[in-house]
């Protein structure tokens, strides 16, 4: 006998809903326990960063900004050549921060347009070419390796 | 299941392993059953029910007292089994989709045969008929299992299924629609061998 898509509905939930729950493993319990004990026993400094003392989260705030600001006057002091002129005028007040930052930025920029120009079109075509070939290849062999260990399963 | 029953120990402000012992004997199973009807895959719910949990000790200040600790669990299962096999699915997205119709509109499912509800699993036990029908959901394919366990468990309407999924309305109705159709086929078969083997 034929059944309607509501009758299929019907017996298709009564069914599941008639399903009781799955028994879980007993290793489950053992293994949450281990987890908790394992992350309680990690170091502060392991543990998430939510989890730090309050006094360690604004030690690394005011540590990550200080590395920043070295990490930038280093950029522009070789970026103006190594002169201790313009390195001065650059940091001369907080204000030039700012100012300091975008100099960087170009310079990293003017670099790189610089590196661009001067690589050989052939090396650059080449290189592209070898990397679209690689991509495909790979990606083919990934397919293939796909549809045969697991498209079955 | 167990997803509404609430925790009976009142909250102690001191997290003790024996009161997170119990909370999580309460709702074992219905975390694991979740994650096992998503996933289809015992040892990927497994793994799931850990970092469920393992949330849930986070935030067991909130739930050792509220009485949806069961909705909240339920809930976060669902997302991190939902997660769990869309990082799965776009790891191998363009080659499992190939040969996928994805036709959204196409709704055309051949009628199937089963007995009435009530009729069906007669003369069969309870562990049996677990067995045949919790086997049968485990061998649906991925796009039509998804749905239809949100659909019919998890009590989510079509909408809301197509958002979390993140395809279209079409698209659900057709594929809750298909594993309706091709459950109870195997559902069928298995009566039918069950038959046999019993004769």
């Amino acid at each position: 006998m034929k059944h309607s898509p509501e009758d299929l509905e019907k017996f298709i939930h009564q069914t599941l809903r008639a399903l009781p729950a799955r028994r879980a493993p007993h290793s489950l319990e053992s293994r949450v326990r281990a987890a908790i004990e394992a992350r309680a026993a990690l170091p502060w400094w392991k543990q998430s960063f939510a989890n730090w003392p309050l006094a360690a989260r604004v030690a690394f705030f005011i540590g990550s900004a200080g590395v920043a600001k070295v990490a930038l006057m280093a950029a522009v002091w070789v970026l103006a050549g190594f002169d201790s002129t313009l390195f001065t005028n650059a940091f001369s007040t907080q204000v030039s921060w700012f100012e300091g930052a975008a100099a960087a930025v170009d310079g990293i920029g003017n670099f790189c347009s610089m590196l661009f120009r001067n690589i050989p079109p052939l090396w650059l075509y080449g290189g592209l070419a070898f990397v679209a070939v690689m991509y495909a290849a790979l990606f083919g062999l990934g397919a293939a390796a796909y549809r045969a260990l697991y498209s079955h399963r | 299941m167990n997803d509404d029953t609430p925790v009976q120990k009142p909250p102690t402000g001191v997290i003790t392993p024996a009161d997170f012992t119990t909370f999580m004997r309460n709702y074992q199973d219905m975390v694991f059953s979740t994650a096992t009807r998503l996933t289809g895959n015992e040892a990927q719910a497994e793994d799931i029910s850990q970092e469920v949990f393992l949330k849930a000790y986070e935030h067991f200040d909130m739930l050792s007292s509220s009485p949806t600790a069961g909705g909240w669990l339920k809930t976060v299962a669902t997302n991190l089994s939902l997660n769990h096999l869309s990082r799965y699915r776009n790891r191998w997205k363009f080659f499992s989709e190939f040969r996928r119709d994805d036709a959204a509109g196409d709704t055309d499912v051949p009628d199937v045969d089963f007995a009435a509800p009530d009729t069906f699993f007669s003369g069969v036990d309870a562990d049996e008929r677990r067995a045949w029908v919790e086997e049968a959901l485990e061998k649906l394919p991925e796009h039509q299992r998804v749905p239809l366990v949100l659909y019919h468990f998890e009590d989510l309407p079509y909408e809301d299924i197509a958002k979390k999924l993140g395809v279209s309305l079409a698209k659900v109705k057709t594929d809750i629609l298909r594993a309706r159709t091709a459950l109870a086929a195997i559902i069928a078969r298995s009566g039918a061998r069950h038959e046999t083997l019993s004769a």
